[in-house]
């Protein structure tokens, strides 16, 4: 088990060097020259070229990225060509933000689909189990952006209860409670698709659980149909359940980045909207750079955390 | 062999049939293919016709079933057009990149020692979710419909050549390519004329679940303005047009967003009862429970 830890954990440096230098051959193929794009109307050719040189940007593209590296690890990721600031100082607030939403979509995702999941399995074939069936086919088919939509005109428009956009109110912020209030609609919109993949997932699982003679041995003991459910049942449907969850983690970040477009949350994805509307390509990298960081360490953490729970792994 | 084959077909086709689900899937995908291809015939308007004093009148104005957008052109007609382009970005990328995957999923699982460090390679790719490396893509080649299908092929690579590498690994050690190579069969010999073909109606079944995925994918980037350009009828870019008039209008940007789920829902139920179709066990007892 620590020998899996340890090599797991120690595979994702070998992976975030490859996406350094993904993300830096991006950026160096982007259309537009950063030097034109920093001077607007004033390039002159001899201008242009004097930033391009005092930029490095004339060097060979080896020595560039070996060099873009060397401030990257540092926490240099130069400074955002709209904003005028550091782009690792804009990021570690954005971040903050997307964090926030991603774990709020997270424990939906966990919560309704295992809760679901396993109603549906013990009613298998019955109309409770027909509902949530059909509505998980609906979700794991609809685009993020258009139930965000639908959410915002439901319950920010027709039945206007929940904040349509952004993460605090305008009149002075009541802390987390406002947070936890603006957080609802987009989260729920974040969570929607992979909340209902685990449904199905967890319920075939649970369905194929259920079948199995340790839980006909316990039903015969006379334990209770729900203690069979959620603790004989459930413990042998954690594994693919954790593992399901991991999997999802990819949808949840995507989703993310098009619910903070559609609610206006401040957090990376708008960011990373915003960056390419305005070709700002330092800020740019660093959006893509820490998506994928936290995509790449959160794999590692789900692959960890499934193999800790999956008892025939130890 | 030959009967054999048609044989097995049948029984397969017989069990798609079999499954509800799988044939509604196929209908409603049908007609789908039938809006795009005949759009121009069944279209009551042009989709690039605007009749500005109707502008976002709602479902259910006289002459526009579906109401009209914010320039005044009749909704039904730009979602019977944007059939057109949906299906393109969802079949397209998963067949090219498909195409392109499966002499790398099978030389990387067959010679695998290089193979190892070309999967390696792509696992780099696996560390961008999907969406994130789309934009990416699509900010580096600009927008349009060529370059969408270019970025999500790209895209879809390294996802179909995994699981033909997988399928390869396993088969690779298999009674009838053991056979073959006590044969005598040259390396190509094996990989084209024993795994090749077993290799196939993997990457074939996963493609066919990918492709709503893609599709979602192209009509997000559409949507974020990466990918399809206006005036071009197409669901994400007429889902992100009825985004600022959702209150007044909220039929512009809703409607798109429900063809984009019939579309999706349509090609995973497809896809599911090929898969079921296709795996003999579930066949065996669909087959009983045809007979109960």
């Amino acid at each position: 088990m620590a020998g899996y830890v340890c090599r797991r954990l120690l595979w994702t440096v070998p992976v975030l060097f490859g996406v350094s230098f993904v993300v830096f051959l991006a950026m160096h193929s982007l259309p537009g020259d950063a030097a034109q794009q920093i001077l607007g109307l004033a390039a002159t050719e001899e201008n242009a070229s004097a930033l391009r040189s005092s930029m490095g940007l004339d060097r060979p593209f080896i020595v560039q990225y070996a060099g873009w590296l060397g401030h990257t690890l540092r926490g240099d990721l130069g400074v955002s060509a709209i904003m005028r600031s550091p782009v690792i100082v804009i990021l570690g607030g954005k971040l903050v933000n997307s964090l926030v939403l991603a774990a709020a979509s997270l424990s939906i995702v966990a919560v309704s689909g295992f809760f679901l999941g396993t109603a549906s399995a013990a009613h298998a074939g019955k109309v409770i189990d027909r509902t949530i069936v059909t509505t998980a086919l609906a979700l794991a088919s609809a685009p993020v952006f258009w139930v965000g939509l639908v959410l915002l005109f439901a319950f920010g428009i027709v039945w206007p209860i929940f904040p349509t956009a952004g993460m605090t109110s305008l009149t002075g912020s009541n802390g987390t409670p406002d947070v936890l209030w603006h957080v609802v609609l987009p989260a729920l919109t974040a969570a929607a698709m992979p909340a209902a993949i685990v449904t199905r997932v967890t319920r075939s699982a649970m369905i194929d659980t259920i079948g199995r003679p340790f839980i006909a041995a316990a039903r015969g003991r006379g334990v209770s149909p729900r203690r069979i459910l959620y603790v004989h049942a459930a413990r042998n449907v954690l594994p693919v359940f954790a593992n399901v969850c991991g999997l999802q983690i990819g949808h949840l970040f995507g989703g993310v980045v098009f619910t903070e477009i559609v609610f206006s949350w401040p957090g990376i994805g708008m960011q990373l909207f915003d960056s390419i509307e305005q070709r700002d390509i330092p800020m740019v990298q660093g959006c893509v750079l820490a998506i994928a960081v936290v995509f790449v360490l959160s794999n590692a953490l789900s692959d960890v955390l499934v193999r800790a729970l999956d008892v025939r792994s130890r | 062999m030959r009967w054999a084959k048609g044989a097995y077909l049948r029984s397969v086709s017989r069990a798609f049939r079999a499954n509800p689900a799988a044939v509604a899937g196929l209908v409603v995908f049908g007609a789908l293919v039938v809006c795009a291809v005949c759009a121009p015939l069944l279209a009551p308007y042009d989709p690039a016709a605007s009749d500005l004093s109707l502008r976002l009148r709602g479902i259910g104005t006289p002459g526009h079933p579906l109401g009209l957008d914010g320039n005044g052109r009749d909704m039904l007609s730009r979602l019977i057009y944007g059939a057109r382009v949906s299906l393109l970005t969802g079949l397209v990328p998963v067949a090219a990149g498909g195409i392109a995957a499966v002499p790398i999923g099978l030389l990387a699982g067959y010679y695998e020692r290089a193979g190892t460090v070309v999967m390696r390679v792509m696992d780099v790719l696996f560390a961008f979710p999907i969406v994130l490396l789309g934009i990416l893509l699509a900010a580096i080649l600009g927008p349009g419909l060529p370059n969408l299908l270019a970025a999500l092929t790209v895209v879809v690579i390294p996802y179909t050549a995994r699981v033909v590498f997988v399928e390869t690994v396993l088969s690779k050690h298999l009674g009838f390519v053991e056979a073959a190579r006590a044969l005598g069969a040259s390396d190509r010999r094996i990989i084209a004329g024993q795994l090749l073909p077993q290799v196939l109606s993997a990457a074939v079944v996963y493609s066919m679940t990918i492709v709503g995925a893609i599709s979602i994918a192209a009509a997000g980037l559409s949507f974020l303005g990466l990918g399809i350009q206006p005036p071009t009828a197409d669901w994400g870019l007429m889902t992100s047009d009825g985004r600022n008039v959702l209150n007044l209008a909220p039929h512009v940007s809703t409607l798109p967003g429900v063809a984009i789920c019939v579309m999706v829902i349509s090609l995973n139920m497809m896809g599911d009862g090929v898969r079921a179709a296709l795996d003999p066990l579930l066949r065996a007892n669909a087959a009983l429970e045809g007979r109960r």
